[in-house]
């Protein structure tokens, strides 16, 4: 921890150029960072008329209702889901990327463009996709009656098991991408070091290739496990709508409900939670990084 | 309609931050209506006659019709709320009242379309379509009668249904099995339904007010109470979808036209509203989507097979049009999600 600022010598101001440079990005999260979060925090204290018009008088009211052991219980199954997805995504996704990142080069590349071809079609078309795969009378249950006649149809759409598909598929990609940039820096020379030192697979694994990839993986959990506990889309239209998680709550406060205050005010708890998370996961990396 | 459409509902937030601002001139009509609702051909058809240019914006929920109403006041010429909606406009002052000399046609609309509780005058709404929630079932897979909401959700029918993801419907339909009124709900009520509900939302497989349709049309369910559109584009689909209305009585929807206070072509507005009650003109909104058609002339113009189709025009039954009932939307809200997580 003390040892960056004291490696990084002297430190330059920077200078206009650089300033203008940053400018555009400074301008983005101006815009779409700082002014919106701030206009959500002053809505939350709001409350609404009859019409959903958000009524500037100071209430903590919103606040209160965050709280409630409903929404708390609904938070709590949240984490849960996002939890199960970023777990599948490291088990899943490590050996893919570990395998792409040790691959040769024309492979290599091949491989990193296949991961990419699903973002070329909109995510919502690939979620109405996997329901004409899951579906009783679609793809998958065909291809299984075929080969197990005289069972019945497997009953997959509109579960808690659809849903964890569906977040899986959408987030795999964002953990395998960091992963992998963490192993493709990975030096072969250190695990062939171990091997030479008497290591055996497992204890090279655990003891060299995972340390030195959790850069990747503590970056690949904060991109997963971020967006998926606060996705809605997934829920309502693989899920049946049936267990509403915290980002249907959310949605349905600024859409069918149109009381924008309560929404503002689970957003900002959320963001709270998010920052909690992000500090943590910070504070693990640079103690891993100190230790090594 | 209803039904917000989730994809429609993104694409929404998109354009909103994109759409160009209305220009003013003479001959120009800004209509802001449903999607899916209002066919190009009668767009088409009303600017050939009238030279008049038609811009034409669509929403996809009332709440979302309001909201934009109130931040980009004196866009719109013409909106299209549902019944409800439009009276809690007409309260805050939001619609202009109509010039009902300019509006002739108006006496092709049966009566049990006029004077309704959202406009007890007639003063500010003209009905555009009408519709119900009722039951659909798939006769094919679901051999007993289901007439009912009690028969609808019975064990024997667990997760073979799909409901509406709407809870004001929901606590509606639990309101009516125990014969409570459904626009004047105080708490008690509301408790008395929390039991009835909590066993409801165990038995259902699919909650969806966009297109119920689906899980219907993939057999991923055998029945459900949907939107009357949607069960009767199932119906054009295959007669094996059947349509009743709740013996209990069901939600009646009627959607309205009517011109925002401040509208800058109020006389094209007019023009257009007496073009669309024309019954040779309604008819092509029926042929396009077939929900009920409050136009008595227009009715003698339909085939026979658009007046048998029984989501169209369901035989008999106590409907009802929902009422603005406040801040008690926010308690059925919590009631509501406070069951769906529970299980």
């Amino acid at each position: 921890m003390s040892g960056v600022e004291s490696a990084g010598g002297a430190r330059r101001a920077p200078g206009w150029r650089a300033w203008a440079l940053l400018a555009p990005l400074l301008a983005w999260l101006l815009l779409f960072i700082v002014i919106p979060t701030g206009i959500l925090f002053v809505y939350s204290f709001c409350e609404r008329d009859e019409l959903g018009r958000v009524v500037y008088t100071f209430t903590g009211e919103s606040y209160a209702r965050v709280f409630d052991p409903i929404y708390l219980r609904i938070f709590g199954w949240s984490v849960g889901y996002a939890a199960l997805t970023t777990a599948i995504c490291i088990v899943v996704g490590f050996p893919v990327a570990y395998q792409i990142g040790r691959a040769r080069d024309p492979w290599r590349h091949r491989l990193l463009l296949l991961m990419m071809v699903p973002f070329w079609t909109s995510f919502l078309i690939r979620t109405y996709a996997w329901i004409t795969i899951l579906k009783q009378e679609g793809l998958l249950n065909a291809v299984w009656q075929a080969l197990v006649p005289g069972h019945g149809p497997l009953d997959l759409l509109y579960t808690p098991t659809a849903v964890m598909i569906g977040l899986v598929y959408a987030y795999l990609p964002f953990m395998i991408l960091p992963i992998y940039g963490s192993v493709e820096k990975l030096d072969p020379a250190l695990i062939e070091a171990a091997h030479d030192l008497g290591a055996g697979q497992l204890r090279v694994f655990s003891a060299v290739i995972i340390p030195l990839t959790l850069p990747g993986i503590a970056a690949g959990t904060l991109l997963v496990f971020v967006p998926s506990i606060a996705m809605f889309a997934i829920t309502d239209l693989m899920g049946g709508a049936r267990v509403p998680l915290i980002g249907n709550v959310i949605q349905n406060q600024f859409m069918q409900a149109r009381d924008w205050p309560f929404g503002a005010a689970l957003g900002m708890v959320f963001m709270a939670l998010f920052a909690v998370v992000y500090w943590v996961l910070g504070r693990w990396r640079e103690r891993e990084e100190a230790a090594g | 309609m209803n039904t917000p459409t989730l994809s429609r509902c993104l694409l929404g937030a998109v354009l909103a931050l994109s759409a160009p601002a209305a220009v003013r001139a003479a001959g120009v009509l800004n209509l802001f209506g449903w999607s899916e609702y209002v066919p190009q051909t009668v767009i088409d058809a009303f600017t050939k006659e009238t030279g008049i240019k038609v811009n034409f914006e669509t929403y996809s929920s009332n709440e979302e019709l309001i909201s934009k109403l109130v931040a980009g006041g004196g866009r719109y010429d013409l909106v299209q709320p549902s019944d409800y909606a439009a009276e809690v406009m007409i309260r805050q002052k939001l619609l202009a009242p109509l010039d009902a000399t300019k509006l002739g046609h108006r006496k092709n609309l049966l009566p049990e379309f006029q004077k309704r509780p959202h406009d007890p005058e007639d003063k500010y709404t003209v009905p555009y379509m009408s519709g119900t929630v009722g039951i659909v079932v798939n006769t094919e897979k679901v051999k007993t009668a289901v007439k009912s909401y009690r028969e609808v959700f019975q064990p024997a029918f667990k997760n073979r249904i799909v409901v509406l993801n709407d809870n004001r419907e929901i606590v509606t339909w639990a309101l009516y099995t125990l014969g409570l009124p459904i626009n004047k709900i105080p708490k008690e009520n509301l408790a008395k339904v929390r039991p009835i509900i909590a066993e409801w939302v165990k038995l259902v497989k699919v909650f969806d007010s966009d297109s119920p349709k689906t899980a219907l049309l993939n057999g991923d369910v055998d029945l459900g109470v949907v939107w009357s559109g949607e069960a009767a584009i199932l119906w054009n689909q295959h007669k094996k979808f059947q349509y009743t209305i709740p013996a209990e009585g069901a939600h009646q929807y009627i959607d309205v036209l009517a011109i925002p206070t401040g509208a800058k072509n109020q006389a094209e507005a007019h023009q257009f509203i007496n073009f669309i009650l024309r019954p040779e003109v309604s008819k092509m909104i029926s042929a396009a989507f077939p929900y009920t058609n409050p136009n008595g002339a227009a009715r003698k113009l339909l085939t026979a097979a658009e007046l048998a189709n029984p989501a169209s025009y369901p035989k008999g039954g106590k409907i009802e049009t929902f009422r603005d009932i406040g801040k008690t939307a926010a308690d059925i809200d919590r009631l509501v999600t406070d069951l769906k997580s529970a299980k």
